[in-house]
């Protein structure tokens, strides 16, 4: 009995020292931050933060499994960063365990000063519990930002209580894409060039290709099948890609359902025949990208389609042409429904905000420095050294529009260049597409037609212009610790079940009654209450794009 | 009963007799109580996480302050609409691994054991644990190539066999998916698992094994009657670990190998499911809820199990 | 005769399945490295199988240069060694304890040890723990929390249980008490699972990334398999692409071509070689009769 009575005693003991312990992490720390934040929203000062004259020094976090960055100071660039703007980034790194790491941090109160990560649930829980440092004091102390993003994308960027405080990477003004169908030229010329604007083309030419090259795969839809998305924005006018992602189609003023929309139903009979017929790969939802890599590369695929076609097809391009010159890939318009005007297709499609943001938390002894830094860093003069490394190197002197006028060295060390670009990419926090792509387009038309970089071609002749500006779309989606997020997270497990189920159907009867009872389930999920969530983001949105 | 003599045997007649055993095999609890406070340090004292799965927990308020809901995680996950096919898929791939995969790696040290040939053996065991140490992306990036359709190494074996006309999609028919789990699994474990019963092979005594040659037994006998018996107490305890760990069916392996939401029906189980629902979506105490639930399970199998183990004269306590 | 003849059958058939199942385990592990030794660009053109198409050692050289990975590759030495002896040493004394039928409170002690096999407070109440104990950022945060493995104990104590109870009454006699029985007769007869778990141990604390990346900030505290991680994270990232915008595509896509299948390649197998070399080294623990062997001295 008495050893019983011990044990459990040191049991109770042992709980309660815990909950004490479990007390001063969690609770302490709030009060204490909240009453900081405070003092420094006050503590502005009138005079802007100089970059060079004050030594500045930060810890940063990347909030994804796959980021590390690279050491600061050990390359060309932050050197120089290092030297003239005497500026230092202390890297914390996600370790590959990303979300783990960002719960440890906030659970026990020592937060990196600069977080850099996806917009929405991660910097809403941070924001809410008043942990991070509201911009908007700087925005006119510092003119980059504000010139380019301009005051419609920081409405966007704004939360609920009219604070900014996110600083958008990659924001734009202007369309950009990488997806869109390719032709494999090769085999295109051999079958005599057929035209190849419509479904039906589409369809008559798969069916030629592996009636005459039966090794090769006709359609190439990327990974995750993503290319048969495109099915569905050549379905109607429109329609873009980014709604059978979003699982809501937008009608007059509403955003319905995905699963009963006869344009979606359509282009998922489409893809089933396809797909039935063997004339999209076997392989399109399990295969991984190097397998994908592999067949393009080889020039066994036909047509190439999917959201990386311009990352992917280059490499391909020039390994193929180093062969044989006749070879290679030719973006094409994207194909489309009879009758369905060509102009009106998208299958790209973008949004001003960007891809992700920087937020300064509480913890930052110097919010407007670092303030300072990421405004420097999205001009003109900090892009250009971030992106193409410290003048002299590959570029010397600009143009008038900005632009760096690239050295020849530029153009002989690619190799070297390429190591140092892709070092570089890892310190792009606050991305400046307008200038950045606007940049490498000057350069590159002053090159002769056949040197020009394969991507950059087809992206201002095609993939640009078939971008459509999802921004009013941008941020609906409810948080996943909410009821409606419990129903989006349903929803698209039903989204993407039935997508697959739909290619593998055996017939047309059998996609349809796929589809109603996708819907079916999707209601019974809570589809309706989702829908409508979303419909009222999206309004709100229209009316701060519209600058209410 | 066996219990309540441990009970007696464990307090004594009384308070003095009992300090005073306990002070008579001091040098015996001194190896053990050094090891419990480690114990009762790094596993006890974080375990009112468990409470968690009681709450609403936000992270920011900590666990003092995060509001209390009672069983509302629990019913949401016994509520949820993927909860039977969930349990279903989970016990199913448990079993099939109990069955196929945990008899495997037996089989292996006792055929290894029979190997005379010293240097064979040895390159054999070398071998056969490397797949151990590829991870799973690595696993299933080979798996994936290796069963495509287009190109894919067993489909072109088929074909030139003529075994089939047309390339077979292994990884998106679900029928095959099982064997496909199953298979990887072992193929990846096998070796490394083996190591533990070759251990414990070497452990028995030779003589037995000249004895028996002296009476004429065959390789196959003396596998069967020395061998065996002399593994099966560590044989009994991984079975009754593995009992104990039958909820948990898998979670890496299935997530890189069921990448075709077709194989849902068949391929989501209860961690695969916790993480697309919970974790992902930092929904920590529903995630701990699930745990919770997971983990109770397992005691209660793991008992079952332990209870029949004592009948054949083994077990944990 | 007739003995020996289906002996022979049964040893061809047996030498025949292995050799069939060596091949089928070697050839991803060999196809690793024939693709590290191949040119980056050459290998996202399929088709390498047994040998490289263009040789090179450049994706080696680029491992090499990391100064980050030596350091790394000295912390996981270091750690893995520090770690297994503490631990093994530890886990086996309190194996042997437990495996005593004397041993007051034996029940109770298991039943504790078992229910941490299950039940877990969860990473952030360990954080919070470790963070008190000053284990933030400081190398013994590998090694003091896993001293003690509840599974390690209950093999080594199953094996103790199997030890013959003859041998240790002549100990008894000599005046031993249970600490001389273990270090004199128990460890030396113990060759085979000390080994085996030893190995055990060794692995698990080689490929233990996850604990440095969420307790060490200091760049050269952080074991080779964490900074691993780092590069195999990067090549899944493309899975995850799906879900995010159009922006976050065509930027990660970019970064994404950094880290080629060949130099995560070497890079694994450069992570992954030392721990491999630990079990043929141990395996003549495993040969049959060391413990009678040891007895007869």
């Amino acid at each position: 009995m008495s050893f019983k009575k011990t044990s459990l005693l040191l049991l109770v003991c042992m709980l309660g020292m815990s909950i004490m312990l479990a007390a001063c992490g969690g609770g302490g720390g709030n009060d204490a931050a909240k009453t900081e934040s405070k003092d420094k929203a006050e503590a502005d000062s009138t005079k802007p933060f100089v970059l060079g004259e004050t030594p500045l020094t930060f810890s940063f976090y990347g909030n994804y499994d796959w980021y590390t960055m690279n050491p600061w100071g050990q390359d060309p660039a932050t050197k120089w960063i290092q030297e003239n703007q005497k500026v230092t980034v202390q890297a914390i790194q996600s370790g590959g365990a990303a979300l783990q790491k960002f719960n440890t941090m906030i659970a026990s109160g020592q937060l990196p000063d600069v977080i850099w990560g996806d917009r929405g649930t991660d910097i809403e829980k941070l924001r809410k519990a008043g942990k991070l440092v509201a911009l908007d004091p700087y925005l006119e102390k510092y003119p980059n930002l504000k010139k380019w993003a301009g005051e419609k994308t920081l409405n966007m960027l704004r939360s609920e209580d009219g604070k900014l405080y996110q600083f958008p990477n990659w924001y734009t003004k202007r369309p950009m894409g990488n997806g869109g169908y390719a032709v494999n030229n090769k085999i295109y010329k051999e079958l005599g060039s057929p035209k190849l604007e419509t479904f039906d083309d589409l369809y008559a030419y798969l069916k030629l290709v592996k009636e005459k090259y039966p090794d090769i795969v006709p359609f190439e839809v990327g990974l995750l099948g993503q290319g048969i998305d495109f099915l569905y924005a050549g379905m109607a006018e429109d329609r873009n890609v980014g709604q059978v992602s979003l699982r809501a189609v937008p009608q007059g003023n509403e955003l319905k359902s995905l699963f009963s929309d006869p344009v979606y139903r359509e282009s998922m009979v489409f893809a089933n025949q396809l797909f039935r017929e063997k004339l999209i790969t076997q392989d399109a939802i399990t295969q991984t990208r190097d397998q994908v890599k592999e067949k393009v590369n080889n020039g066994r695929v036909a047509i190439y389609g999917d959201f990386d076609t311009t990352v992917l097809g280059t490499e391909a391009n020039s390994m193929l042409r180093a062969k044989d010159p006749g070879s290679g890939y030719t973006m094409i318009w994207p194909l489309h429904k009879t009758g369905v005007d060509p102009n009106k297709v998208w299958v790209n499609e973008y949004d001003s905000l960007g891809w992700n943001v920087s937020a300064i938390t509480t913890s930052a002894k110097n919010p407007e420095g670092i303030f300072a830094y990421l405004d420097w860093l999205t001009g003109e003069e900090g892009e250009r050294i971030i992106f193409w490394g410290p003048e002299g190197m590959y570029w010397q002197g600009t143009n008038d529009k900005g632009a760096p006028i690239y050295t020849d060295k530029y153009k002989n060390e690619v190799e070297e260049r390429s190591k140092l670009m892709a070092i570089w990419d890892t310190f792009q926090w606050a991305g400046n597409t307008a200038f950045i792509d606007g940049s490498k387009a000057e350069n590159e038309m002053n090159l002769p037609e056949d040197k020009r970089d394969w991507a950059t071609v087809s992206q201002t002749a095609v993939a640009w212009k078939t971008s459509f500006d999802a921004t009013e779309f941008g941020n609906i989606q409810p948080l996943p610790d909410s009821d409606e997020g419990m129903i989006l997270q349903r929803v698209s497990d039903i989204a993407d079940k039935v997508r697959a189920k739909a290619l593998f159907a055996k017939d047309e009867q059998e996609v349809i009654a796929l589809l109603d009872k996708a819907e079916q389930d999707a209601q019974k999920a809570g589809y309706e209450k989702l829908l409508k969530f979303e419909t009222q983001k999206w309004q709100e949105n229209l009316k701060k794009i519209n600058g209410n | 009963m066996k219990k309540s003599t441990v009970l007696s045997t464990l307090a004594g007649p009384g308070r003095k007799s009992f300090w005073f055993r306990f002070s008579r095999q001091l040098d015996l609890q001194l190896m053990v109580i050094p090891a419990m406070i480690l114990i009762l340090i790094f596993s006890y004292l974080p375990m009112y996480g468990v409470l968690m799965a009681f709450q609403d927990y936000d992270i920011f308020q900590g666990f003092l302050h995060s509001p209390w809901v009672g069983f509302k995680h629990f019913r949401m996950f016994f509520e949820a609409p993927e909860f039977w096919n969930v349990m279903r898929n989970t016990f199913v791939i448990s079993a099939l691994r109990l069955l196929i995969g945990f008899p495997a790696p037996i089989l292996l040290a006792l055929i290894l054991n029979e190997v005379m040939h010293l240097r064979f053996k040895r390159i054999i065991q070398t071998v056969s644990y490397l797949p151990h140490f590829l991870s799973w992306v690595i696993v299933s990036g080979f798996v994936a190539s290796m069963l495509a359709t287009d190109n894919g190494s067993l489909n072109m074996l088929l074909q030139k066999l003529q075994l089939v006309s047309e390339p077979i999609n292994f990884l998106s028919i679900p029928g095959y998916f099982w064997a496909i789990l199953i298979g990887t699994g072992i193929w990846k474990e096998i070796g490394f698992s083996a190591i533990v019963y070759l251990a414990a092979i070497a452990g028995i005594n030779p003589e037995i094994y000249e004895a028996a040659s002296i009476d004429g037994a065959s390789r196959f006998k003396k596998m069967w009657y020395i061998t065996m018996p002399g593994i099966s107490g560590v044989i009994t305890i991984f079975m009754i670990l593995a009992v104990g760990d039958i909820l948990s069916a898998g979670f890496e392996d299935i997530l890189l190998l069921a990448k075709n939401p077709v194989l849902q029906d068949v391929s989501d189980v209860i961690d695969t499911y916790v993480y697309r629902v919970g974790i992902r979506n930092s929904l920590f105490s529903y995630a701990a809820a699930v745990g919770l639930f997971k983990s109770a399970i397992s005691v209660i199998l793991l008992t079952a199990a332990n209870m029949m183990a004592r009948k054949l004269g083994r077990s944990l306590w | 005769m007739k003995n020996s003849f289906t002996d022979r059958i049964f040893l061809g058939l047996i030498y025949a399945l292995l050799i069939i199942m060596a091949f089928a385990m070697l050839y991803p592990f060999w196809n690793s490295i024939v693709i590290s030794f191949n040119v980056g660009s050459d290998t996202t053109r399929g088709g390498i199988t047994f040998w490289p198409r263009q040789f090179t050692l450049e994706n080696y050289n680029v491992v090499f240069q990391d100064k980050r990975l030596m350091t790394g590759f000295l912390i996981s030495v270091l750690r893995t060694v520090i770690g297994t002896i503490l631990s093994i040493v530890c886990t086996a004394v309190f194996a042997y304890g437990m495996s005593k039928r004397q041993l007051m409170g034996r029940k109770w002690y298991m039943i504790l040890c078992i229910i941490t096999m299950y039940f877990s407070g969860g990473l952030i109440p360990s954080f919070l723990i470790n963070r008190e104990l000053g284990l933030m950022d400081n190398f013994w945060v590998m090694i003091v929390p896993n001293i003690i493995s509840v599974w390690n104990m209950i093999i080594f104590r199953t094996f103790f249980l199997e030890l013959p109870e003859g041998l240790e009454e002549s100990a008894k006699i000599d005046g031993c008490g249970h600490w001389g029985i273990f270090f004199k007769i128990v460890v030396p007869i113990s060759g085979p699972v000390i080994a085996t778990l030893s190995l055990f141990s060794a692995v698990w604390h080689w490929n233990d990334w996850f604990t440095a990346s969420i307790y060490i900030t200091t760049e050269h505290l952080l074991p080779i398999q964490t900074l691993l991680q780092q590069i195999l994270s990067s090549n899944i990232m493309s899975e995850q692409m799906m879900q995010t915008n159009a922006a976050a595509r065509s930027h990660m896509s970019q970064l994404q071509n950094v880290t080629t299948k060949s130099l995560t390649m070497s890079t694994m197998l450069v992570a992954t070689i030392p721990i491999l070399l630990v079990y043929p080294f141990l395996q003549k623990y495993f040969t049959k009769g060391v413990m009678i062997g040891s007895i007869k001295e």
